[in-house]
């Protein structure tokens, strides 16, 4: 029987390991913390130090080899130039160049956390898990407490036959277009999914259809996909088991903008890759060659690049850290690469997005902003200095677009997902 | 730099801030007089520029003239906030603050020139030579051979940053055990009200600008109360150089809040006498403020990562 949950429930958060699951989390947490609960972070191997900084306690797993410091620069260039051309294929092409690898990896992840997971849940003996990731771990289920299922990715992460495949890019209405990436992602998923399937079944999970490496929760499902980009399904996914967020933004610090040179009272606009995005230098500088020939001031996220530039322009601000939600609000337009959590944050703010995608549920977003007509797509790599800039002053320019996105937005802040995702953790504790 | 002709000269806001310092140093109460000689004598000056700084005073309200008495304070000096927020800025001290701010946010180059600098901020030669004399003192640049200046390294990258908080480590927390600790309480009192402000203030209000104004002068107050002079010189220099990089320092208010209740416990240590307690709450200060953010992150790293270099043809 599980022991009655107590007044101030702990709650276990296990986001993956990259910052727009992790603070997708920290948002949660602080409304969970708000209504009196103790959340607490499991961090993978690697990524810690990102909830502390929010004020909760962090607990790491053992049993997968973190980078060394000293190698990580040498580590992380190495891969740029091994695998900066996988990001210039198109979505289909990635399917055998980088998602397979990455769903590899993943089940490398999953295996080797596992024993440690159970150790640390058994050890923390949580009132509740919520799984914010793209894999199951049969940990979770095994730890004897409801489990939460987050969907930070895109909507298309949960199959379904009116839904375009997760990782395309495609259209709602490109029939063709799907139907070739379906075939193409079963050919090659297969062996990897079958490793998967028998570690599930080897840890006491049952095995999932092709393509699947996590079940929907029994308990609960947050759905973080804005109401103006949700897709129309053949299986609806309906309340009390989904409960969609219409997006869940954490509280962050204020931003004060710094002072440019230049364009010091133009509109603001925002430029962040993710993490992963940030380590193509040469790409974000020929972007920053354009933005010095507009009238605009430009903020750039270059993560932990930043001494790799110099003669930055008179209306460029580059910083490896932003308090993102705050500099959304501010900003006019958002350049983002699709990752989910910018996508909710440009739209939970009224702000237009130009996509400009390079793997993963990027490529899905930049086709619901261009369908919602909440932003523009543009390729990562193929684009000229006149059409980023056009794109870039077509956004900032639009009034329709932005009082169309300020409704967005209002609609979106008023539904208060942090809040309503606690609520809806705390009520499954009965 | 616009507006030149306004403004008053550097050497007049340097010396105004000077007689503020010395009226609450020495205990001045609102009404007391600032006769001009006296000043003049204690400051080595003139009475012409120590009437210039008195009008200065004047002019922001902290002092006023009477016919006959001549200057008087109009109010209590420790009630002033002893940061220069409240003075005029002069030509000198606004081009100061821009390369500074250019540099940290790399767009001034390694090396630069009196005439580039000239152009780029619009000034004239002397207000240029007068910022780079007070920059090379600060010992943020340095002549080169010919006519470039320059930049002295700065903790703006993240090795800069583990060096610059090892350095601190080293010598943070001796600075507050040395013998001979120089506790000036005024200061702290008026720390002190500041950090409290910021300790209570909530997320969406907290005011970053005056975390970095009270965080700075916090452990520059340790610096210069350090009874080992070469230490003190030491953190003193390393603090300027902090400063000119504070691009590569953003961290949430979380931390900010917190670091602010880590200096207030410090100077409760501090007033208490009890300096190798202060000493120690400084040493956890500095290792939780050194940031362990990851450098790079995605689904699986660094799993993914080494799992990508398998590929063949990936690249």
């Amino acid at each position: 029987m599980r022991p009655k949950v107590s007044a101030s429930p702990l709650v276990a958060f296990f986001p993956e390991a990259s910052f727009g699951a992790a603070l997708n989390c920290v948002g949660i947490a602080q409304a969970l913390r708000a209504a009196g609960a103790r959340p607490v972070f499991v961090c993978h191997p690697g990524f810690h130090g990102v909830f502390a900084e929010y004020g909760f306690p962090e607990y790491h797993l053992n049993g997968a080899e973190a980078l060394s410091d000293d190698g990580s620069q040498r580590y992380w260039d190495a891969f740029v130039l091994r695998h900066r051309d996988t990001f210039r294929l198109s979505p289909a092409d990635q399917i055998e160049a980088y998602v397979v690898p990455t769903w590899a990896a993943i089940v490398d992840t999953a295996e080797r956390v596992e024993a440690p997971l159970r150790q640390l849940l058994q050890r923390l003996k949580p009132d509740v898990v919520v799984l914010d990731n793209v894999v199951m771990f049969p940990a979770v289920a095994a730890a004897g407490v409801p489990w939460v299922r987050v969907v930070s990715c895109a909507e298309t992460e949960i199959p379904d036959p009116l839904v375009p495949p997760a990782f395309s890019g495609c259209r709602v209405d490109d029939a063709a277009g799907q139907a070739a990436f379906r075939k193409r992602y079963a050919a090659a998923i297969g062996p990897v999914h079958e490793r998967y399937n028998r570690f599930r079944v080897a840890n006491g999970l049952p095995a999932l259809p092709t393509g699947e490496f996590i079940e929907a929760s029994p308990h609960l499902n947050l759905m973080l996909t804005p109401d103006v980009v949700r897709l129309r399904r053949a299986v609806p996914l309906a309340e009390p088991d989904f409960v969609f967020l219409d997006g869940c933004v954490r509280a962050e610090g204020p931003f004060v903008a710094p002072t440019f040179p230049r364009h010091d009272d133009a509109p603001l606009v925002f430029t962040s890759f993710g993490s992963l995005g940030s380590i193509d230098v040469a790409l974000i500088e020929r972007m920053i060659g354009v933005f010095s020939r507009l009238p605009y001031r430009f903020l750039v996220n270059v993560g932990a690049w930043r001494d790799a530039y110099r003669q930055v322009p008179d209306n460029v601000y580059l910083d490896s850290w932003f308090p993102q939600p705050s500099v959304v609000a501010a900003s006019r337009a958002f350049i983002h690469h699709g990752g989910n959590n910018s996508f909710c944050e440009a739209l939970y703010f009224g702000v237009p997005s130009l996509v400009m995608p390079y793997c993963w549920d990027g490529h899905d977003n930049a086709a619901r902003a261009e369908e919602a007509g909440v932003g523009r797509r543009l390729p990562r790599y193929d684009w000229s200095d006149a059409a980023l800039a056009e794109a870039v002053t077509a956004l900032v320019e639009d009034g329709a677009l932005a009082d169309r996105l300020a409704t967005v937005g209002r609609t979106m802040r008023a539904a208060e997902g942090t809040r309503r995702a606690a609520e809806a953790i705390l009520a499954r504790l009965g | 730099m616009t507006g030149e002709a306004r403004r008053p000269r550097h050497n007049h806001v340097e010396l105004a801030q000077r007689i503020l310092d010395l009226a609450l140093e020495s205990g001045m109460a609102a009404g007391d007089r600032l006769p001009e000689q006296g000043l003049a004598s204690r400051f080595s000056v003139s009475r012409t520029p120590v009437r210039a700084a008195l009008k200065i005073l004047a002019g922001q309200g902290v002092a006023v003239y009477e016919e006959d008495a001549g200057y008087r304070l109009a109010v209590d000096p420790s009630t002033i906030d002893r940061t220069r927020a409240d003075l005029p800025e002069t030509d000198e001290e606004l081009v100061y603050a821009a390369v500074l701010r250019d540099r940290a946010a790399r767009r001034l180059a390694d090396a630069e020139t009196v005439t580039g600098l000239m152009r780029r901020y619009d000034v004239s030669r002397s207000v240029v030579q007068t910022v780079l004399k007070r920059l090379s003192e600060d010992q943020l640049v340095e002549r080169a051979p010919g006519q470039q200046w320059l930049f002295r390294p700065a903790p703006d990258d993240l090795e800069g940053l583990d060096e610059s908080y090892d350095f601190r480590l080293a010598l943070e927390p001796a600075a507050l055990v040395a013998p001979g600790f120089k506790v000036d309480g005024p200061l702290i009192s008026l720390l002190r009200q500041a950090m409290e402000r910021l300790a209570t203030a909530d997320e969406a209000t907290f005011d970053v600008a005056a975390f970095h104004r009270s965080d700075h002068e916090f452990h520059a107050m340790i610096a210069q109360g350090c009874g080992n002079r070469f230490v003190g010189e030491a953190l003193l220099n390393h603090h300027r150089r902090r400063r000119t990089a504070s691009a590569a320092r953003t961290v949430g208010v979380f931390r900010l809040r917190q670091s602010t209740e880590e200096h207030l416990a410090m100077l409760d240590q501090i007033e208490r006498n009890q300096m190798e307690l202060a000493s120690d709450l400084m040493r956890v200060h500095l290792r939780m403020s050194r940031s362990q953010r990851p450098r790079l992150a995605g689904r699986g790293a660094p799993t993914l990562l080494r799992a990508l270099q398998r590929i063949p043809g990936a690249a």
